[in-house]
């Protein structure tokens, strides 16, 4: 990836996409022109799934891939007087407009085609109508031309296809390499072609007038629907590839990419010859591109598409203990040789032979698929997308998490999961070939104590001093990690500065900052979701893929790439590497350099390594005299890099022994960048000693006696957390990948070291980090110099600066408690004149024109408006902190935020209300009333001090109105996942923000976004799906509690985050359609008008005005023990020692409004609206350190414009349903009134959150309550679109006779919602999916009742409602709180993980479903005849209902056989809740 | 103890370690503080919330590790603290006693507001009693360097110095004129705030870590200051600040008027029955202290009057004192209001407690006498009047004068620094004040105008606290070591 200097901070590499897809077959092999036109209609159906651009018109792509249309290929051809043969193909190509550089591009072609011994037959330019593309998409338009090629003489389709590839790959890779872009074989195969343009899917078939051709027909057909953060229109990223199409993003795609390469030389297939196409994936462009070219590469050297997909994109096999052992055997042997293309991933494919359709491991995509009685099978993105009579369809389904279902077009067989799986498992005796060749080291049975070598004393402490180990990191983090096996937590924000500001040496992994998903892609849990993740990892050579062999087998496994000293001296004597391994001193004698010896470093391992070595041991364990220490991170990063540049990496395995690791950030930094393992001695070594002193306590308050496994347990789960933040499941996939964003490091380092990293402002160079190493090792030989305190958590005198500093609390309490300008004007100088320590610092303020009198300023109204208060819970916060901050907000004019964790009623319409609620993916509270009463609806996807990471409240500070306001039961804890598990990607978002939008259609919809490399594409995707606002919130943004490594390690400065969204949102047009909000460390007038300048409309603070409320930066948040009152539950701290009131931040956002108005005089501007953006206003100032003297923040300053009308803000483009408006139309009247009534409609896909704006109304009338006293029942009739009845309301009954999609009674509060087959279906209804993923997500309270299966996660944080369903896939009831869950058929994997209330009853059949619950916090109890009737007769009731709503013959069947069945059903509880304390509940219920 | 509960600063009250019963510790001169028993020091210290901002530390002018060792006492590592205790502070148990925390630690400490700080001082006297109780002593890690540095004056300064200097392996001789060590904290500093065993028992400590003591010896007069620059690899200066503050009230020369200093001093060379080497006589105190009137110290004033003129922590030392003297009334006449008084607010408290008299906002205007000397003090009432320009300042009310019957009164306006002679024979330069001028341009901290010669404490900041005293020989011994080329940093 290519850094794009001096423009600004977008980079085309940060793009992202998502979407819809589909796939129809006809079993049979029978085409038909009906079939096609079902794969246009079905694509037009998906429109709200794409994106639209700024010109409001262009999409972002689609397409539609065709098997064997050969009658109408032949008939193009014909009548373009060209001449086919027998076997021929035909492809699609975009070329240069110009036609003279066209002829070129044909010709490239034709060559390479020739070259392959193939017979190019003839082009036919396609006739394209630009004005179905839309102005965009029209203007970037390539010429499309169509190429018909005849095989040789008698060769065979297989070998045709493999020299169409060759040929393909080699003229684009010629045209690339001379610098033609534009050349793009969109396909080009026997079996298939592709058409695609930059249009919106109902107007694909207008665009191209082949595709209108009465003589179209084809048996199969794949089609897509792009929906991408990238607004800069690109017809070749359209969808489908060559062989494929996806939803969702691969969130290993620089592992993939990076290992691909490094394996090129390796793959060798007899079959064809890959050793000059170039590089075997795309290493720009999109994700799903690149997994199309390796699957291609695949496919050419022989492995066939059942067993590539599966290759590529394996299910979570290494956790599930009960798959069958050849198909774990086929996924191990394949591991060894390749990483999966891990995230989320829906995907449908054809080749000459399958047509295909694929899920990723966790799920994360939908595909619905449906069989008619002709044969045709239909799967997408959606159900409801096809035209055939319910009485025609034999069955429906969902595909699982992990599952593939294939057509084989040849042999005319419908293959599923398991006839997919038998295959594969039966292609070779992997089985045996891992029982011979495969080597385990079993971690606990070696030295967990840690007793073996210990250093003496001295050694130690020179050591720790060397490697600049501080009292806080061994009291604190090490000490953590060993005594509880995690990480240690703290609170608050981060207010050091960032390690290239700091005026201290940092350490070097400092200077990098975690990746983490937002949005496009889904962090995974991996706590509550472990089964889908994978430490271990393999030591050994690399193999062949193509070459099926036992030798491929020949492996050391490791359960976690962390290594014990025992393990790794056990690994170094094995009889296989004892000869085959180097060990490499990291250290250098000064005179040569850091640059230089890290360069001989390199060379010397690659000689080692062509030597035939496979184990590299870089080691800074053994240290001499004079000689200085190379960082193992650069020492890592720089001989991977090295050795992938030379295809050497995949021969050898990088240990590293290391006294620089210590925590999990500092072992995901050296696995980033190349790392095998690592052997972090100086941890044990400390820990050791700690434990000899006594300083360490076992569980029982003993000294421990496995410190070591303990350690080493907290690293993996820290691991795990920082894998599960960028959603990746396996650290082969995060290896090398390199997914950090580097701050503060000169790019002659990053090169070197890390290339492909974003790392944007420069930084230290090689010199500056020797002088630190220089430092740092005379402070070793110095015995007087004790180990250093630290101060990066708290804040010592001897310590790292703090910005919010004892001196700075105390000036920022006497302003705000005097009300006195004079005592601002003191805090505001000391902050503004601190040395800099944050990148505003080192921007100065250069006004342009001359000053005005502050008089001719905006009043300070104006400008009040546009400050809003950081979103914190209540939970977080006390209730009276809470509260004396939205009154604050409110009486200035501007706006508070609830926090995730509810509000209270009785503060709706008051001073008290605030008035932005945030929706949180705990939904805690999230009621349409809720929803209702806001101005501003905050979506947060990322909080600054855990982006990517998922919160818990412990049960302790759940006390009754904690409770209440989630839904909760007081003393239970509650969990907040770490994804929206409504948002997996982009187009979900605008799911989300549609549904909101029909709920409360006047507020504001903000979307709270992480700043990092990257967000500002991030960004323009969430304008494309519809948000009015967007918050950028710095890393230092404060937190209740987070782990330590969370709040330092992960976001970036907003300085970076809201410039980049600024540009990005500028450069793509979109900037006015948003107001821009940034929050993380605002403290005076100065630091608001600087975010103007680099693009800010609106501000956000979060700790000032809780320091103004009395805060005293305690950092004891998580404790519930907070001294000032503010940050507890406690009564007695909240009654006595709450000292808040309102008017003090009322004060000090009233010194800040003056402040900012005195410098807009000082700048010559009337108003912030007339600085917004300029950055012209601003110039960069030389640093006080060489560090920060080496910073370059002029891409923070790259545009200077001025953003037209930013505040006023026109949201985007609505799709309206149509539908929700006749609905509003005719229930009027009866809301209104609060009359019943009775209203009928049919429905289909497009109509989206149906439901959701009566709930609205009905709210907003009737509050809570809503309409029970009088019912309105809606009876419905088709295939519902996503989230029918989200937030829906007490008093609406919504009975739906059909299907519906994903987000079924999302958010429902009340009333009931019925789904129902038509009473025309032929296929049972407890083997049919009737709703799709993630139903009653939030669910808050009513009913539910579906005569059939239920997609994954199905009531994921229920906290209140019933549902009765007949099966649910995996992750069924997450996370739950409350309220009761009927499952009357099979269950998924992960039942009840991270659940904490409610209760469920199971129906098990099978005897499965022991194996399919998650045990860490719920058991489960058959129920018996005596002493559980209250559960007898609950269950019974529940069984009655189910029928009268959905007249299930199922339900029927159990009902009658109730007696016989009862005990195959388990009672699903919490193991919090007491069986007693339940039948209690029950009882009194009843 | 317990460590899961996050509020034992809700359930455990402030509590200081037992005061002995006013009737009781008036009649000696003991310590008036009994000891923590074991487990109350632990649950005192359990109440620190170990906060993000440290105020304590950042209020402490050592900055103290005071929330870390606070941890380490809850925890019962007693040693470990002290070892932490000692790393930023040589002499904690001295400052533990007499360290005015209201004012610096235990004032800032976040549980101040509402809940009562955190009883650091007692912790921190408690811990360091302990310890050296249990034998534990200072580690020295470092090899001897050969270097040798001559420390003049043995107050808190001079041990500072002297112990960072003996960390590094630096020998350091100490003199001082008196004929133990400690200065001020012997002489100065009543025993019933700080036990004289405390400071022997330092010293030695001290002397266990290799320091050297060379006692009645006045530099200038046993010993010339020229041999220790030529014999020694550096000098410091810690001569403090003896020259009291002269108020110029007429007839102050009379009988029965003392300045507090030889009060003081001679007080404690009787109360703490040391026995002189040489006899106190009126010619030694006049030499001592450089006052003519000191012929008259120590009065017999049992049965007495006592007024002491003056509002500091001297004040109260002298006031305390004359009643543990049998005087028959003891009255402390300050110029400001008792808001506005620079002593500690505790000592206030013990010496009310102790039966003392307050009268704030008189100005003594002179020492009404007669033939048998003092009779009483003439005063005047005062306002308070704030100009802005920082303290307010006490203005005289026209016609408020009164007389206050007195048989003796002490003079406790203050000390100014009393640099020896020889300094300016050897250019090592002063201000106006005669304070020694360090750190000045190009020079390190702490170093004086003469490269070799470094200084701190009294003779640098004027009469000031112990707990500066004792940081200024912390940076001094840094400095000098840095100097030496000996080390690069002992306390970073």
């Amino acid at each position: 990836m290519t850094q794009r200097k001096n423009f600004g901070l977008y980079d085309a590499s940060f793009e992202h996409d998502s979407c819809g897809f589909g796939l129809i077959a006809n079993v049979d092999g029978r085409a038909s022109d009906w079939l096609v036109d079902q794969a246009f209609r079905a694509l037009a159906k998906m429109s709200h799934r794409g994106g639209i651009n700024a010109d409001g018109v262009t999409g972002d792509g689609c397409g539609i891939l065709l098997y064997r249309p050969d009658a109408w290929l032949r008939a193009l051809a014909r009548e373009a007087g060209i001449e086919v043969g027998p076997l021929f193909a035909a492809g699609l190509m975009f070329l240069e407009r110009d036609a003279a550089s066209a002829v070129t591009q044909r010709s490239v072609l034709e060559r390479c085609l020739r070259e392959e011994g193939l017979q190019p037959r003839g082009w036919r330019d396609v006739p394209v109508n630009e004005s179905a593309c839309g102005p965009l998409g029209a203007a970037t338009r390539p010429c499309i031309a169509q190429v018909f090629v005849d095989a040789g003489d008698g060769a065979d389709e297989a070998a045709f296809e493999r020299a169409l590839f060759r040929a393909r790959r080699r003229a684009r890779t010629q045209r690339v390499a001379a610098g033609d872009d534009i050349f793009y074989p969109v396909s080009l195969s026997a079996a298939t072609i592709v058409y695609k343009a930059m249009a919106a899917p109902g107007r694909l078939r207008e665009v191209f007038p082949d595709l209108q051709r009465a003589d179209l027909a084809a048996c199969a057909a794949t089609f897509h629907q792009r929906f991408s953060t990238n607004t800069l229109p690109n017809w070749r990223l359209a969808q489908p590839f060559r062989l494929l199409a996806h939803n969702g993003e691969i969130n290993t795609i620089r592992a993939n990419r990076t290992w691909v390469e490094s394996r090129a030389s390796k793959w060798k297939s007899p079959l064809v010859d890959l050793s000059d196409l170039g590089p075997l994936v795309s290493t720009a462009g999109s994700d799903s591109q690149s997994l199309d070219n390796m699957l291609e590469v695949l496919l050419a050297g022989g492995i066939d598409l059942l067993a590539a997909m599966r290759i590529l994109i394996p299910p979570a096999w290494s956790a599930q203990d009960n798959l069958d052992e050849d198909l774990a055997a086929f996924h191990e042997y394949y591991a060894l040789h390749t990483e999966p293309w891990d995230g989320p991933a829906g995907l449908v494919m054809c080749d000459a032979r399958y047509a295909a359709c694929s899920l990723d491991r966790n799920g994360l995509r939908p595909a619905r698929w449906a069989r008619s009685d002709d044969g045709h099978l239909i799967v997408a993105s959606e159900a409801g997308l096809w035209d055939v009579a319910d009485q025609r369809i034999v069955a429906k389904g969902q595909l699982g998490p992990g599952e593939m279902l294939a057509v084989d077009l040849h042999e005319h067989a419908l293959l599923d999961a398991t006839a997919i799986d038998r295959i594969n498992a039966g292609r070779a005796p992997f089985k045996r070939w891992l029982r011979d060749g495969v080597a385990y080291l079993e971690s606990h049975l070696i030295d967990p104590g840690l007793a073996a070598e210990p250093f003496a004393p001295e050694l130690l402490a020179r050591y720790q001093k060397q490697f600049a180990l501080t009292r806080e990191e061994r009291d604190i983090v090490l000490k953590a990690l060993a005594e509880d096996e995690a990480e240690a937590t703290g609170s608050m924000g981060d207010d050091t500065p960032i390690a290239v500001m700091s005026r201290q040496s940092r350490p070097l992994y400092e200077y990098f900052r975690q990746a983490f998903a937002q949005v496009t892609n889904p962090p995974i849990d991996p706590l509550r979701e472990r089964l889908v993740m994978s430490l271990v990892t393999q030591i050994g050579q690399e193999g062949n893929v193509f070459d099926l062999s036992p030798e491929n087998a020949r492996q050391l496994m490791l359960t976690s790439p962390v290594l014990s000293q025992r393990k790794l001296r056990q690994v170094l004597a094995l009889d296989e590497y004892v000869h085959r391994q180097r060990k490499f001193d990291l250290y250098f004698d000064e005179r040569t350099g850091l640059k230089s010896a890290l360069e001989q470093l390199c060379r010397r391992v690659e000689e080692a390594v062509r030597d035939g070595v496979v184990l590299v041991l870089l080691s800074d364990r053994y240290s001499s005299p004079g000689l200085l220490p190379i960082h193992a991170l650069l020492a890592t990063g720089a001989v991977h890099a090295h050795l992938l540049r030379l295809n050497l990496r995949s021969d050898c395995n990088l240990l590293v022994e290391t006294g620089t690791m210590r925590d999990a950030h500092h072992c995901a930094c050296l696995i980033g960048f190349g790392a095998t393992a690592v052997y972090p001695y100086l941890a044990y070594q400390t820990l050791f000693d700690m434990n000899r002193r006594g300083e360490l306590k076992g569980r029982a308050g003993e000294a421990p006696s496995e410190i070591g496994r303990s350690y080493r347990r907290g690293i993996r789960k820290g691991l795990l957390k920082i894998l599960s933040k960028m959603g990746i499941s396996s650290i082969a996939g995060y290896r090398g990948a390199g997914l950090f964003e580097i701050l503060g490091l000169h790019h002659e380092v990053v090169e070197l070291c890390f290339p492909g990293t974003p790392s944007r402002i420069g930084g230290a160079t090689f010199a500056d980090i020797e002088n630190e190493y220089r430092a740092q090792l005379a402070a070793a030989r110095d015995p007087h110099y004790a180990l250093p305190a630290g101060g990066l958590m708290k804040a010592l005198p001897d310590g790292e600066f703090h910005m919010y500093n004892p001196a700075v609390v105390g000036a920022l309490q006497a302003a705000v408690r005097t009300g006195d300008m004079a005592l601002y004007r003191q805090y505001a100088d000391a902050v503004n004149s601190r040395a800099p320590a944050a990148l505003r610092d080192l921007l100065a303020l250069q006004p342009q024109t001359a000053s005005l009198d502050v008089d001719e300023v905006e009043a300070p109204s104006a400008i009040l408006k546009r400050f809003d208060s950081a979103g914190m819970s209540l939970g977080a916060l006390s209730p009276e902190a809470h509260e004396a901050l939205a009154i604050a907000m409110n009486r200035l004019g501007a706006r508070s935020n609830s926090g995730e964790g509810g509000e209270d009623p009785a503060r709706y319409g008051t001073e008290r209300m605030s008035k932005i609620k945030q929706v949180a993916s705990g939904r805690f509270g999230v009621t349409p009333t809720y929803l209702v009463n806001a101005e501003v609806l905050q979506i947060k996807i990322a909080q600054g001090a855990k982006p990517g990471e998922g919160g818990q409240l412990p049960g302790h500070k759940v006390n009754a109105l904690i409770a209440r306001l989630r839904y909760a039961k007081p003393g239970i804890g509650l969990i907040s996942p770490p994804p929206h598990h409504d948002i997996y990607s982009i187009e979900d978002l605008a799911q989300l923000i549609f549904d909101l939008r029909e709920v409360n259609p006047t507020a504001l919809i903000s979307v709270k976004l992480v700043a990092h490399a990257g967000v500002g594409t991030i960004a323009a995707g969430v304008v494309k799906a519809g948000a009015d606002l967007i918050t950028i919130s710095g890393h230092d943004g404060g937190t209740g509690a987070s782990p330590w490594s969370s709040i330092k390690y992960a976001g970036v400065p907003w300085e970076l985050g809201l410039a980049e969204t600024h540009q990005t949102l500028l450069r793509n047009g979109l900037r006015e359609r948003v107001i821009l909000q940034t929050d993380g460390g605002l403290k005076t007038g100065l630091d608001v008008v600087k975010a103007a300048l680099l693009g800010a409309d609106s501000f956000g603070f979060g700790t000032a005005p809780m320091v103004a409320l009395g805060c005293k930066y305690l950092r004891i948040c998580h404790l519930n023990s907070c001294a000032t009152g503010i940050a507890t539950q406690n009564d007695i701290l909240r009654r006595k020692h709450f000292l808040g009131a309102p008017e003090m931040v009322e004060n000090f956002f009233r010194f800040v409004a003056a402040d900012v108005r005195g410098i807009l005089a000082s700048l010559g501007a009337k108003s912030l609206a007339e600085i917004v953006g300029r950055t012209g206003l601003l110039r960069q100032m030389e640093g006080v350190t060489d560090k920060q003297r080496e910073l370059d923040l002029s891409p923070l300053l790259a545009a200077s414009a001025l953003v037209p009308n930013a505040a006023g803000c026109g949201s985007a483009p609505q799709t309206h349903t149509e539908l929700a408006a006749r609905i509003a139309a005719d229930t009027a009247e009866s809301v209104a009134n609060g009359k019943s009534g009775c209203f009928h409609y049919a429905i289909t896909n497009i109509d989206r959150a149906i439901g959701a704006r009566l709930a609205g109304a009905i709210s907003r009338r009737h509050g809570a309550d809503g309409m029970a006293h009088a019912p309105l029942t809606l009876q419905f009739r088709g295939s519902a679109g996503q989230s029918f009845g989200a937030w829906n309301a007490a008093g609406m009954q919504l009975i739906l006779h059909g299907e519906a999609n994903d987000g079924v009674g999302k958010g429902m509060a009340g009333g009931r919602i019925v789904v129902r087959p038509s009473e025309h279906a032929r296929f049972a209804s407890q083997d049919t999916a009737i709703v799709g993923n993630t139903c009653l997500y939030g669910a808050t309270g009513g009913e539910f009742f579906a005569a059939g299966r239920a997609g994954e996660r199905f009531g994921v944080r229920n906290s209140g409602a019933l549902a009765v369903i007949e099966g649910v896939g995996d992750h069924g009831c997450e996370y739950m709180t409350g309220g009761t869950v009927v499952v009357l058929g099979v269950s998924g994997l992960n039942f009840g993980a991270g659940m904490t209330g409610g209760f469920a009853y199971v129906l098990d059949l099978e005897r499965q479903f022991v194996d399919r619950y998650n045990h860490e916090l719920v058991d489960i109890h058959r129920i018996s005849l005596e002493g559980m009737e209250n559960h007898l007769q609950h269950l019974r009731a529940l069984l009655r209902s189910h029928v009268d709503h959905t007249a299930s013959a199922w339900g029927a069947r159990l009902l009658a056989d109730f007696r016989d069945v009862l005990h195959k059903f388990w009672l699903v509880k919490p193991k919090a809740a007491s069986l007693d304390a339940l039948t209690d509940e029950l009882r009194r219920a009843a | 103890m317990s460590k899961k509960d996050t509020f034992p600063f809700l359930e455990i009250h402030r509590a200081l370690p037992r005061e002995v019963p006013v009737p009781i510790r008036v009649l000696d001169y003991k310590e008036i503080h009994g000891d923590f028993a074991n487990g109350d020091a632990g649950d005192q210290a359990a109440r620190c919330i170990d906060c993000g901002n440290p105020y304590c530390s950042w209020g402490c002018p050592l900055h103290n590790r005071i929330p870390q060792w606070l941890k380490l006492v809850r925890d019962g590592r007693i040693e470990d603290a002290a070892t932490l205790m000692h790393e930023t502070n040589p002499l904690p148990e001295i400052c533990g006693r007499i360290c005015p925390q209201d004012r610096l630690c235990e004032g800032d400490c976040t549980l101040e507001t509402g809940f009562d700080a955190v009883t650091i001082g007692a912790i921190e006297r408690w811990t360091t009693d302990e310890a050296l109780r249990r034998g534990w002593r200072p580690k020295l890690n470092a090899q001897p360097t050969g270097k040798r540095v001559a420390v003049v004056g043995a107050g808190p300064a001079g041990l500072a110095v002297a112990d960072g200097l003996a960390h590094a392996g630096v020998q350091a001789e100490v003199f001082d004129r008196y004929e133990e060590i400690g200065g001020l904290l012997t002489f100065g500093i009543p025993p019933f705030k700080l036990d004289k065993a405390i400071v022997r028992t330092r010293r030695e400590v001290l002397e266990g870590m290799g320091v050297r003591f060379r006692l009645n010896t006045e530099i200038g007069r046993d010993v010339a200051f020229s041999t220790l620059i030529k014999e020694y690899d550096a000098v410091f200066v810690g001569t403090g600040a003896y020259t009291f503050v002269d108020g110029k009230l007429p007839n102050q020369e009379a009988p029965g008027v003392l300045p507090a200093l030889p009060f003081l001093i001679a007080n404690a060379r009787r109360a703490g029955a040391q026995v002189p080497r040489r006899p106190w006589t009126a010619e030694s105190g006049r030499r001592i202290l450089g006052l003519s009137q000191a012929a008259n110290a120590l009065p017999d004033i049992v049965g007495k009057r006592v007024v002491v003129l003056g509002g500091g922590d001297t004040a109260m030392d002298c006031v305390r004192t004359a009643i543990r003297m049998d005087a028959d009334s003891v009255t402390c006449v300050y110029r400001r209001d008792e808001a506005n008084m620079p002593g500690s607010r505790r000592e206030v408290k013990y010496a009310r407690d102790e039966g003392v008299q307050f009268l704030f906002n008189r100005q003594p205007l002179e020492i009404v006498t007669d033939a048998n000397g003092v009779r009483g003090v003439r005063v005047v009432e005062t306002a308070l009047v704030n100009d802005g320009s920082g303290r307010a300042k006490p203005q005289v009310i026209a016609g408020s004068e009164q007389v206050l019957d007195a048989d003796v009164v002490i003079l406790a306006f203050g000390f100014r620094a009393s640099p020896p002679d020889w300094c300016e024979e050897f250019g090592i330069a002063r201000d106006a004040s005669g304070k020694l001028i360090v750190g000045a341009n190009g020079s390190l901290p702490l170093q004086t105008s003469h490269p070799k010669v470094f200084a701190g404490g009294d003779a640098v900041r004027g009469a000031d606290l112990v707990v500066r005293a004792v940081y200024d020989g912390r940076e001094a011994a840094k400095s000098i070591l840095q100097k030496l080329g000996v080390a690069r940093a002992l306390f970073a």
